[in-house]
């Protein structure tokens, strides 16, 4: 947990690492984040870096990546990759239901901004967490690894995972399972 | 004229003088013969040094006038020209270049920093002037080191008393409205001597209602005291040369030279003789005497146009005609420099880069027009949209062809690099350089500059051996460097070779393997061995030197190429010399691609990259099939990139060549040819190697491209095609 919350605290830009400097620093500083559902469980990210939700639609398969890379679609003419976020959580590609939606998210990647699609179950809405409702993530007890967390919220009485976008979508743990995968296919 | 855009093109220029220079100096390195690139040397000191002067950069002056005054001595043969001039005129290119680029970064004074180094070029060009002493050089303050001798040839016989020289001047009647200052000239006269007399000549001015006030209508006669040779003094007007009649008599000339000015002038003699009288070039005795003679015309070449400086000057005696001559071919060179210049013009790249995107878009809604054209099976609208994609496919091309330059430039940076490099190994290495005509995009080619270093730093440092050993192997002790270039189906290919050692195909495996890069049991083919100097941490070079040895750099070479979607290659022979080959797209915005389909995905091939489609055929039980008599092997798409499904009843075999290479490709549909806007795939899938981008299509779909050349290297190292490695 240390570990994360010193991770959190550098990645300043992350909105629940926000949440979590306001929570250390006292200040009741309220969030707006979205709330999603991957299978039965919910999670949540801040809003700030959210650019858009669209339909789940025609998407190119990439070759030869890991089954957590869905593959690209084509957004106003620019191409982005799309992540599936349950098979990133290592519980099985996510099953495309009718509720399926691609979340458009900007993360910072290696080389300024980068913008990225999330394949979720389906959306639910914006809810407002106060800082005093979000607690540090557990060291252990989470069905994820406990370095995609940046917080758990309360909620309507309910916890909610806050994810770290920024270690969810890192562009050079990807690159390194594509790695891996590339060299599965060439053994 | 607004200065700063005026400044702008002063640095443009300045930098490509220097360029000029640096690749004129380089060239009488390598020639031995002088004199054209000397006088291309000087040309280009002399015109950074009269730019400079028009916006006071007083520091660019001074300097450049003593490199100048060095180079006139050069031309005049009072000087010759060796070696260490050669380092050290070189040195004062790039010391200029700094103050240019200074300048570029807003600064117009002289940097203190720097000055110290100015300073030290400035006594070791006074050092190798033919006076060699104290006496010429300027102290540092001064704004201009004086000339050592005026360049002129003196008529002892019947010579005036004038010690000055005369300058007569009439200024075209456009200097004003082409944005020249009359007076801003004879102040920079005043700056190479002492302006003794001067006198106005106003005849030329029309009665006050028919004057035009943008108009100049003077002429000035001025007795002019310097140090100065004729060259200077004349550089002075060169911004205005082309439009005014300028004459300049030399000091302790025959008075007769005075006499034939005024004759040829158009103002009224008598006048014109009490106008040099009153700036004190002549005095009245002596021009009676000379009036006198006027009767008795001596000299044949009196009906020479006036506008003829040159001719003026060879009836005056004072100029041999070979000098002159070679000036006018001069003056014609730079008029006709100057038309190709008017020719061309210059253009933001942004906005050549914005018009490249917006073509990629027309391009996109084309393709989707045609698709729904045809889906509607409207033949009018088809036939519009068959023409309308024709159109916009030509205004591809010329929108590319706007990027397109000349590889030239880039390899003649290469003259420099080489010549100081080889200086600092100690060893004697030539450059040859071919194929500079070969076009290919600018970002390309502003890409392609580091790995070349690195490629030729690297043949020259491991590549050529030291002189001795060259010798006691039977080649001659100069080693060389060879850049080629040449167009090769859809690509640019840059060949980078030496004459010398060759690559150890032992030491390099013995390397690999004590690396851990290769099993020791790993059979490789030659070219596997050699291509394993791209290998991240491999440097076969036992001593480590301060260009290459460190590991890095053949790695980095190879990503950068790659990064490009080029590909590079190194082949060798032991003793003969090594020759890596780089294979680079021409652009990287737009290609023609190829489309096919296997399962539900859409690939996009370069189209330059295949020869032709064949029906799916095979050799029972083999992975290659007989085209026309010649093994093809062969690759199915769907199970190098584990695509789900069967494969259809009636696949297709794309026939692909790469350089000598050949394989075929099994695809499920051919999909027919495509213009493919390359959109960059996010950084993510950089470990998916076979796939060089991605484009949309017609139907908004997403397709990938596929890199066949790392397609290729990819099969053949599975060993799945082996024979495509040989």
């Amino acid at each position: 947990m240390q570990n994360a919350a010193n991770h959190l605290a550098a990645n300043a830009v992350t909105y629940g690492s926000s949440a979590i400097v306001a929570l250390h620093s006292g200040a009741a500083l309220p969030s707006q984040f979205l709330t999603f559902m991957l299978g039965d469980d919910p999670y949540a990210v801040g809003i700030l870096h959210i650019k858009e939700i669209i339909e789940y639609g025609a998407l190119a398969t990439v070759p030869m990546m890991p089954p957590c890379v869905r593959g690209v679609i084509n957004l106003r003419g620019a191409v982005v990759p799309v992540m599936d976020l349950s098979a990133r959580f290592e519980r099985g590609p996510s099953a495309i239901g009718k509720r399926s939606c691609i979340v458009i998210v900007e993360v910072d990647g290696g080389d300024g901004k980068q913008v990225l699609g999330m394949l979720v179950d389906a959306v639910n809405a914006v809810v407002e967490i106060a800082a005093g409702d979000i607690e540090p993530a557990p060291s252990f007890g989470t069905r994820i690894r406990p370095d995609f967390i940046a917080g758990i919220g309360k909620c309507n009485g309910k916890f909610v995972i806050l994810l770290d976008i920024g270690r969810v979508l890192s562009n050079e743990e990807i690159v390194e399972m594509a790695r891996g995968t590339v060299a599965g296919y060439h053994a | 004229m607004n200065l700063d855009e005026a400044l702008q093109t002063f640095i443009t220029e300045s930098r490509e003088l220097l360029e000029d220079m640096e690749n004129a100096l380089l060239n009488v390195d390598i020639a031995g013969e002088q004199g054209e690139a000397i006088n291309a040397i000087f040309r280009a000191a002399h015109t950074i040094k009269g730019s400079a002067g028009l916006f006071s950069l007083d520091h660019i002056v001074a300097f450049t006038h003593v490199v100048e005054s060095l180079l006139d001595e050069v031309r005049d043969g009072r000087v010759t020209l060796n070696d260490e001039m050669i380092v050290l005129l070189l040195s004062c290119c790039d010391y200029l270049s700094g103050m240019t680029d200074a300048l570029a970064a807003g600064q117009l004074e002289a940097d203190p920093d720097t000055a110290p180094e100015g300073e030290m070029l400035l006594q070791q060009l006074r050092r190798h002037m033919a006076g060699g002493s104290a006496e010429h050089a300027a102290p540092a303050e001064a704004p201009l080191a004086v000339h050592a001798e005026p360049g002129v040839e003196r008529i002892d016989q019947d010579r005036g008393d004038s010690d000055y020289w005369h300058i007569s001047l009439r200024f075209g009647r456009g200097v004003l409205q082409n944005g020249m200052d009359p007076i801003a000239f004879l102040r920079y006269l005043a700056k190479l001597g002492k302006i003794v007399g001067i006198a106005t000549v106003p005849d030329a001015l029309p009665a006050a209602d028919d004057m035009d006030a943008e108009l100049c209508y003077l002429g000035f006669e001025i007795a002019f005291d310097s140090t100065a040779d004729r060259e200077a003094i004349a550089g002075v007007f060169e911004f205005v040369q082309d439009d005014c009649e300028i004459r300049i008599i030399p000091p302790h000339s025959k008075v007769s030279h005075y006499v034939d000015l005024i004759r040829a002038l158009p103002e009224q003699a008598a006048r014109l003789g009490e106008i040099l009288v009153r700036c004190g070039s002549v005095t009245a005795h002596e021009l009676e005497g000379a009036l006198h003679q006027q009767a008795h015309p001596a000299n044949p070449q009196d009906d020479t146009p006036p506008q003829q400086l040159g001719s003026i000057l060879v009836g005056a005696g004072n100029v041999p005609p070979v000098v002159v001559e070679a000036a006018l071919a001069k003056q014609k060179q730079v008029s006709e420099q100057k038309a190709q210049e008017s020719r061309s013009i210059r253009v933001d790249s942004d906005k050549l880069d914005r018009l490249i995107d917006l073509v990629g878009e027309l391009i996109i809604a084309g393709a989707r027009a045609n698709m729904i054209g045809q889906h509607i099976q409207n033949t009018e609208l088809q036939e519009c949209t068959s023409t309308l994609s024709g159109l916009v496919e030509e205004v591809r091309d010329a929108a590319l062809e706007l990027r397109m330059v000349k590889i030239g430039a880039t390899f003649n940076r290469f003259q420099r690099v080489v010549h100081d490099v080889a200086r600092e190994l100690g060893k004697d290495i030539g450059l040859i350089v071919d194929g500079e005509d070969a076009e290919l995009d600018k970002t390309v080619v502003e890409k392609i500059g580091d790995p070349l270093m690195h490629l030729v730093r690297n043949a020259m440092d491991h590549g050529i051996e030291p002189g001795d050993v060259r010798v006691a192997a039977g080649k001659p002790a100069k080693g060389m460097i060879k850049l080629n270039a040449f167009h090769e189906s859809g690509s640019i290919v840059i060949e980078v070779s030496d004459d010398g050692g060759g690559l150890r195909k032992e030491k390099i495996l013995a390397k690999a393997v004590e690396r851990g890069l290769v099993d020791p049991e790993r059979k490789l083919s030659d070219s596997e061995i050699y291509n394993l100097i791209f290998e991240a941490g491999f440097s076969t070079a036992e001593k480590i030197t301060n260009l290459s040895g460190r590991g890095v750099g053949m790695d980095v070479v190879k990503r950068n190429i790659t990064a490009l979607r080029g590909s590079v290659d190194v082949s060798s022979k032991e003793g003969a010399g090594t020759t890596v080959t780089v294979r680079l797209p021409l652009t990287l915005a737009i290609i023609d691609g190829f489309l096919v389909q296997v399962g539900g995905s859409v690939f996009v091939i370069p189209l330059d990259m295949i020869e032709e489609c064949i029906e799916y055929a095979t050799e029972p039980g083999q992975d290659y099939c007989n085209l026309r008599g010649q093994v093809l092997p062969f690759v199915r798409l769907r199970s190098l990139f584990r695509i789900d499904g069967a494969a259809t009843r009636r696949e297709s075999i794309v026939v692909l060549k790469l350089g000598n290479q050949r394989a075929g490709l099994v695809v499920d549909t051919l999909l027919g040819e495509f213009q493919t806007v390359i959109k960059p795939l996010s950084p993510m899938f950089s470990e998916v190697k076979c796939i060089s981008g991605s484009t949309i299509l017609g139907s908004g779909e997403v397709a990938l491209i596929l890199d066949v050349a790392a397609l290729m290297h990819t099969v053949s190292g599975k060993g799945t095609v082996a024979a495509l490695a040989a």
